[in-house]
């Protein structure tokens, strides 16, 4: 999931929806993110390139929104509901998920397990 | 063919030693000064052990120390062997000079030497931003000292090890050279070393050598690469114009390198600090640089004899000002020192430390010549005047005989010499505070740094340090869940702390500013277990200006001396999640670890129930978050969140968990926002939010 600088990224990517969930005056998602180009990337656990900047999810709640519509910790956010989360500061990013507007949340996640089941599959059509 | 080029310049280069040696010898028996020779005997004796040291030693410290010392060492070998030969020109040179022309009495007045004194050195660093966020976390250290040298005489201050937490190289010595002439030239030059594992003997890492021989094209990167590794013949410094008297034999381990220099003289004396340029060598590519602000702070003192010491004293007679009869000579004992002559009525009373009767101010504005031959004494009269606020003022001395007036002349003629040399450094007496010859309490372990607050002393045991914090904190969230509100909570505390009796006679109240003596203490059912608790706080108490629990303790060590876990657990009937002992590497920054509501632990022991006899030694070890996670504090939080119930965590507001602990505790918002800030400002957190 590293980047080339001046090249397009591109990587496979899963929806995950997520109906936020009224606690209080609160509108939570169940998850916690870590990252962003204004953070250490080397500090980040789940990324496989050190110095990939970008917004993880680093926790989810058991039984929380998140963990129901189908994220798995160590995901990398994509996109929120539309807007990029590969090049945004870890605010930005929070703020995007946390809009008191929008009950759902439409994520473009990638883990490495995604690229590894699309590999695979096409690889029955190549030779090792 | 490279390898048998090397081996013949070291065998080359040892017989060059030693015929330098013998050289040396020569010199010294020539000269028929052994003193040099016995101080060059013995700093060679002391730069073989230290050789040997470093070649047997194991810890990177002692590494350190060692090749410090051996730098140390292998100058004032250099010194001392430019002050030879320099002696065997002078002593040439006169006897040439000698035998072609018969040289007058010197008439060159020499100056009176001095002391000088270098204290408070300071080196600021200016560390970019990416300083941060470069070498995956871990610290890139440099281990660095200064060696000043002053004539002949070197000194090293202690060894400080640099990291991008500090924002100053702060040198606490402070040396004293006893014998400087007004136109000394004090040499400052700062060696660092880097302090990383890789300790071969070329210093540049290999991957950077790789990559420039690689980027720049093979014939430059090669004569790059060379020219970056230290070849086995280059010695360690070579002073300015001294010539290559003595290898440094190569020896494995930690070399330093000089990374910058200054040269101070009499212009940059003050009594105060100044700040001085530095002369920046090397770069960022080396192993061992560091981003210096590119200039020194220090306080430069001198102290010439002529200030501190009896120039001159006899017996004078002094004639009083208002005119009259030259009966009225006033016989005083003399004593030249300073910008004065004091004059005391008796000899004795100079030791007695009694006040003078007299003082005859002798400073840069002070006239005196000598007047016509008394007619009745036939002895030259000497008058000093003075402007006395506009005023001008004369004393007239003389004295016994023709030939102590001459000393008298002479001496007040070589005190204006000294003043007029010495400058800026005879208005007054500059303090030189010397060196207390015991050693000053231990140095903590890491200088303070602009980010934490507060430095925790005891970090023996991290991992059962760390397993012990998680393990409060998962009592103190349960406790909480269960308990209801924080506040409450805490005022129950308060008030029970007056009315536990005799249990909580030791618990102060723990408003993080009471630093409490850790106590290690056995089990003993009698309140002396309570203590422990607050026996945590073993540092001090800056810890949260801003944290919400008024307790604040902090992790320690001395989770043995807990025996009662609290007596709270009798409270809690499931205490399910058992949180997993971590170990952390040691750039665990505990310094951060808020300890939020510590007051749990504190709370606990107030709940005046009999503690029960079971032991917390079942600490709730959990296993409650698998993560393994290698950023530092805010896998404690993290998994403390997450053990805690998600209910109370799955709040929606935001507040950011890196350095703040979970959200266990409800601080109110513009607390919140300011801790938020602290942890957001923090560039070494790795910040996550829950959404």
């Amino acid at each position: 999931m590293s980047f080339v600088p001046g090249q397009p990224v591109t990587a496979v990517v899963e929806r995950v929806e997520i109906q936020k969930l009224r606690q209080g005056e609160n509108l939570i998602l169940g998850f916690s993110i870590g990252g962003g180009i204004d953070q250490d990337p080397g500090q980040n656990p789940f990324s496989e390139d050190k110095s990939d900047k970008g917004i993880y999810v680093t926790r989810i709640s058991p039984k929380g929104p998140a963990d129901l519509a189908g994220l798995k910790i160590g995901d990398k956010i994509m996109q929120v509901n539309g807007w990029d989360m590969t090049m945004v500061t870890h605010d930005q990013a929070r703020k995007k998920l946390t809009k008191k507007r929008e009950d759902v949340v439409r994520l473009l996640v990638t883990r490495k397990s995604l690229e590894e089941a699309v590999k695979q599959s096409k690889g029955c059509y190549h030779k090792p | 063919m490279p390898v048998d080029k090397h081996a013949n310049m070291e065998e080359k280069l040892w017989i060059l030693e030693d015929l330098n040696m013998m050289y040396i010898r020569q010199i010294a028996l020539s000269l028929q000064d052994s003193d040099i020779q016995k101080k060059i005997d013995h700093e060679i004796r002391m730069r073989d052990g230290a050789c040997k040291l470093l070649a047997a030693c194991s810890q990177k410290d002692q590494a350190l120390e060692a090749a410090k010392s051996l730098q140390t060492c292998s100058t004032r070998i250099m010194a001392y062997m430019s002050e030879l030969q320099r002696m065997k020109e002078a002593q040439v040179m006169q006897k040439v000079t000698r035998r072609s022309s018969d040289a007058g009495p010197m008439d060159d007045r020499l100056p009176c030497k001095g002391k000088v004194a270098i204290s408070d050195l300071r080196i600021p660093l200016m560390w970019k931003d990416t300083e941060y966020f470069k070498n995956k976390g871990e610290l890139h250290r440099c281990a660095v000292f200064c060696l000043l040298q002053l004539g002949e005489e070197i000194f090293d201050t202690d060894m400080v090890i640099v990291d991008r937490t500090l924002t100053d190289i702060c040198f606490d010595n402070t040396i004293v050279f006893s014998e400087a002439s007004p136109g000394f030239e004090l040499r400052v030059e700062l060696y660092s070393c880097c302090s990383e594992d890789d300790y071969s003997a070329g210093s540049t890492p290999r991957k950077l050598a790789s990559k420039l021989s690689s980027s720049l094209g093979r014939s430059a990167g090669k004569k790059l690469r060379a020219a970056m590794e230290p070849g086995p013949c280059s010695p360690v410094s070579n002073g300015g114009g001294a010539p290559l008297l003595l290898p440094v034999p190569s020896v494995p381990g930690p070399k330093y390198h000089l990374l910058a220099h200054t040269t101070l003289s009499l212009s940059h004396v003050q009594d105060s600090f100044r700040t001085h340029d530095l002369i920046i060598s090397g770069n960022e590519e080396c192993s061992y640089w560091l981003p210096l602000y590119g200039s020194m702070c220090c306080r430069l003192a001198a102290q010439p004899h002529c200030m501190t010491q009896q120039m001159m004293s006899g017996c004078l007679k002094v004639k009083q000002q208002c005119g009259g009869d030259p009966q009225s000579w006033t016989k005083v004992h003399a004593v030249l020192k300073g910008t004065s002559l004091f004059c005391y009525y008796r000899q004795e009373d100079v030791e007695a430390n009694v006040e003078p009767a007299f003082t005859i101010g002798i400073n840069k504005e002070t006239r005196i010549r000598a007047s016509e031959k008394d007619p009745l004494s036939k002895v030259q009269n000497i008058c000093i005047s003075n402007h006395y606020g506009g005023e001008e003022v004369t004393h007239t001395v003389t004295t016994d005989g023709r030939e102590e007036t001459h000393r008298w002349m002479e001496a007040f003629w070589q005190h204006f010499y000294d003043m007029s040399q010495w400058k800026q450094c005879c208005d007054d007496l500059m303090k030189i505070e010397l060196p207390s010859p015991r050693k000053p309490a231990p140095i903590t372990p890491k200088q303070g740094s602009l980010y934490h607050e507060m430095v925790i002393e005891s970090s023996d045991d991290l991992s059962s340090t760390v397993s012990d914090i998680l393990a409060r904190r998962m009592q103190e969230l349960e406790l909480r869940s269960q308990l209801g509100t924080s506040p409450t909570w805490m005022s129950a505390f308060e008030e029970s702390t007056a009315r536990c009796t005799g249990r909580s006679r030791h618990c102060t109240r723990m408003s993080g500013h009471s630093p409490c003596t850790p106590h290690r203490l056995p089990r003993s059912p009698v309140s002396p277990h309570r203590c422990p608790q607050l026996g945590l706080l073993s540092s001090d108490a800056s810890l949260t200006s801003d944290s919400d629990s008024h307790c604040s303790t902090s992790p320690c060590s001395h989770h043995h001396g807990w025996p009662e876990p609290t007596s709270s657990y009798s409270l809690l009937s499931s205490s399910p999640s058992r949180l997993r002992p971590r170990t952390l590497s040691l750039d665990a920054k505990l310094s951060t670890l808020r300890g939020r509501g510590y007051g749990g632990g504190g709370t606990f022991q107030c709940s005046c129930q009999p503690p029960p006899s079971s032991l917390l030694a079942p600490l709730p070890i959990s296993s409650c978050s698998p993560r393994s996670q290698h950023s530092t504090q805010t896998t404690l939080s993290c998994s403390s969140s997450t053990s805690s119930n998600s209910s109370s965590n799955s709040e929606g507001s935001h507040s950011p968990e890196s350095s703040e602990g979970g959200p266990f505790s409800r601080p109110s918002p513009a607390r919140r926002s300011l801790r938020n800030l602290r942890a957001r400002l923090d560039p070494r957190n790795w910040l996550q939010s829950q959404v």
